[in-house]
């Protein structure tokens, strides 16, 4: 079977230019962390088992899940053109979205239960880390979510077809970097000691 | 099975593999190397399959492969 090299990454290259800085942005977070870490290695282990393991691996299972949505609904997009296609493609991003929404509240969830355990961002180094690094991807997620809207709405429409998709698969770039960046956050925060 | 969901489905077993590594009370070196190349794995084809770097030029597809084998490196070598 041939395979055809693409050029460019798919999707506006400017959303690959965002996607680098957010990745060098937080790839100095990561690495922050893992430093410090080993500056008081005992008060982060002991830290770290205060965290719920279970909400980060369900996170991780709902950010995958999500991106496959959306890579179902560009498969789909590409594959034929009818209003049911619209109508399939549109209800794969529907799909990402909800369990995008899910992600939000259960990490909210998460961090109700640690502020009613009287922690927060001060209580210590390893927690001053856990807030940025969670909330900060937080944010991300949310923003991740009005694309989609976004998407959702001009796919459901018919703006995108076979022929013209980049701002679909532009917006998709943007939320496979959320779940890329959560699939090293689940560990580092969660796992490694 | 879609190339894709088979992709899908191997990344929820690998995160399982994660959890189940983590859950032990005894989290060892080797325990470590296997999160970390079972994050480098789950990372790498989220990079091709999902993002659908596989076939674009090289220099594309490097900087963000080459960002996740530098962040996943460090972090391991910063914890050995």
């Amino acid at each position: 079977m041939q395979i055809i090299e693409k050029k460019y990454p798919p999707g506006d290259f400017a959303i690959w230019i965002i996607i680098y800085i957010e990745l060098i942005t937080f790839a100095a977070l990561f690495i922050g962390y893992a430093y410090s870490r080993k500056q008081d290695i005992e008060l982060f282990n002991q830290s770290q088992l205060l965290l719920e393991q279970n909400y980060g691996f369900i996170n991780t299972i709902i950010l995958i899940t999500s991106s496959y949505f959306i890579v179902k609904a560009i498969e789909i997009i590409k594959e034929k053109e009818n209003l049911n296609t619209f109508f399939t493609a549109s209800n794969c991003i529907l799909g990402s979205i909800g369990l995008g929404v899910v992600f939000l509240i259960l990490k909210c969830i998460e961090f109700y239960d640690k502020a009613q355990e009287g922690i927060n961002i001060s209580t210590n180094t390893f927690f001053m880390f856990y807030y940025i690094l969670t909330v900060f991807h937080f944010l991300h997620v949310i923003l991740g979510i009005i694309i989609l809207s976004i998407l959702y709405k001009k796919t459901r429409i018919g703006v995108y077809t076979q022929e013209n998709h980049i701002g679909l698969e532009t917006g998709a770039s943007y939320w496979h970097m959320v779940d890329l960046l959560w699939i090293v956050l689940f560990p580092l925060i969660y796992i490694m000691r | 099975m879609n190339k894709k969901t088979y992709i899908w489905f191997i990344l929820s077993i690998l995160t399982t593999m994660t959890l189940f590594l983590g859950e032990n009370k005894t989290f060892t070196f080797t325990s470590l190397i296997l999160v970390s190349f079972i994050t480098l794995l789950k990372g790498q084809l989220v990079i091709d399959f999902f993002m659908d770097l596989k076939n674009v030029k090289l220099k594309y597809r490097m900087f963000v492969s080459l960002w996740l084998v530098f962040v996943v490196t460090s972090i391991s070598i910063i914890y050995i």
